[in-house]
């Protein structure tokens, strides 16, 4: 897992790296849409957020077991919606979801801050 | 160190200005608070959390004031709650920590997820018995004679999956109770838990049904 596992000697990991990691080590995510939102985006927080909208079922179950293992030694907190519940909610637009894909591009630019 | 103490020792230096935390061996940490007695807390990466695992961390540390499942996903069987309650050992989550430290009740402080919630329950007349399963689940039986088996649902959103997430994890259920004052269930989450064989209310609901049964 990489700094994961070492994370206790190396610094932190930054909720961009955790975006990185996610999307390196979880192949199910490109059938899922993946936010981060809440706390983490900005630094404070016990946990990194995670909202992941697509179907439920097998994709789902494999999607589980693969942020189970990519989660392992990471304060993770997984939110699932069906694209329905995503809508009906408004959750994306009402938390300030950011995609995982646009957090890892900007691992080396700001905002980017240690998860605390 | 642990991973999950390294982040909780920089949550805590992030979170309180007079208090300070530091490593103290295997999962526990020590916090220091000024004119306040030293608090030792064991960090937990457990995703469940029972009386075993309880009576080990009790019996490597016999001064722990605090037991925290630093997973979000972490669960806590009844008989550990009941454990570290006659020990008057403080658990739950990180908030629940947090909060406890600000609050200087580290040793009797219990999840704050479900502390107002749980307690409420404990309080009405009408249920002539209580169990708690776990830290979200317990029955109650109704002074008719009436038995239900209710989970405490946080989210404040709950969706189709924490439903059925919840069914799986913790077996049938006659109630998904929401008991964030903010949530609202979504229309899958009703009807999830309808083909399921139970009903998510809220705290307005459940009272009517304890008062009609």
């Amino acid at each position: 897992m990489g700094r994961v596992k070492s994370a206790a000697t190396e610094p932190l990991m930054t909720a961009c790296e955790v975006a990185h990691h996610l999307l390196k080590s979880c192949e199910s995510l490109r059938e899922f849409k993946s936010f981060m939102f809440g706390s983490s985006l900005i630094g404070v927080g016990t946990d990194f957020d995670i909202l992941v909208v697509g179907p439920s079922g097998k994709p789902l179950s494999r999607l589980k077991a693969e942020l189970r293992l990519a989660g392992k030694e990471l304060p993770l907190d997984v939110l699932h919606m069906l694209p329905m519940e995503a809508e009906e909610t408004r959750f994306v637009t009402k938390t300030g979801c950011i995609t995982l894909e646009q957090l890892a591009k900007s691992e080396a630019a700001p905002p980017c801050h240690t998860n605390g | 160190m642990n991973w999950q103490v390294a982040y909780a020792l920089e949550n805590f230096s992030k979170t309180h200005r007079t208090a300070s935390a530091q490593h103290l061996r295997d999962d526990a940490i020590r916090i220091t608070i000024p004119d306040r007695a030293d608090v030792v807390a064991i960090i937990s990466a457990a995703y469940r959390i029972n009386e075993e695992l309880v009576k080990q961390y009790h019996g490597n540390f016999p001064d722990m004031n605090f037991l925290c499942g630093y997973r979000k996903a972490c669960v806590w069987e009844g008989a550990a709650i009941n454990y570290l309650e006659i020990n008057t050992i403080g658990w739950g989550s990180a908030g629940t920590l947090d909060s406890a430290i600000d609050k200087d009740n580290v040793n009797t402080a219990s999840h704050k997820d479900y502390f107002f919630s749980y307690r409420l329950i404990k309080q009405i007349r009408s249920i002539t018995n209580l169990d708690r399963e776990f830290d979200r689940v317990f029955t109650m039986t109704l002074a008719s004679g009436r038995t239900l088996r209710v989970g405490m649902i946080m989210e404040y959103e709950p969706t189709a999956d924490a439903i059925r997430t919840f069914w799986d994890q913790f077996g049938p259920i006659d109630i998904a109770w929401n008991i964030n004052p903010n949530g609202h269930p979504t229309r899958n989450a009703i009807e999830a838990a309808r083909n399921l064989g139970c009903e998510v209310i809220k705290w307005d609901e459940l009272k009517v049904l304890l008062q009609s049964r």
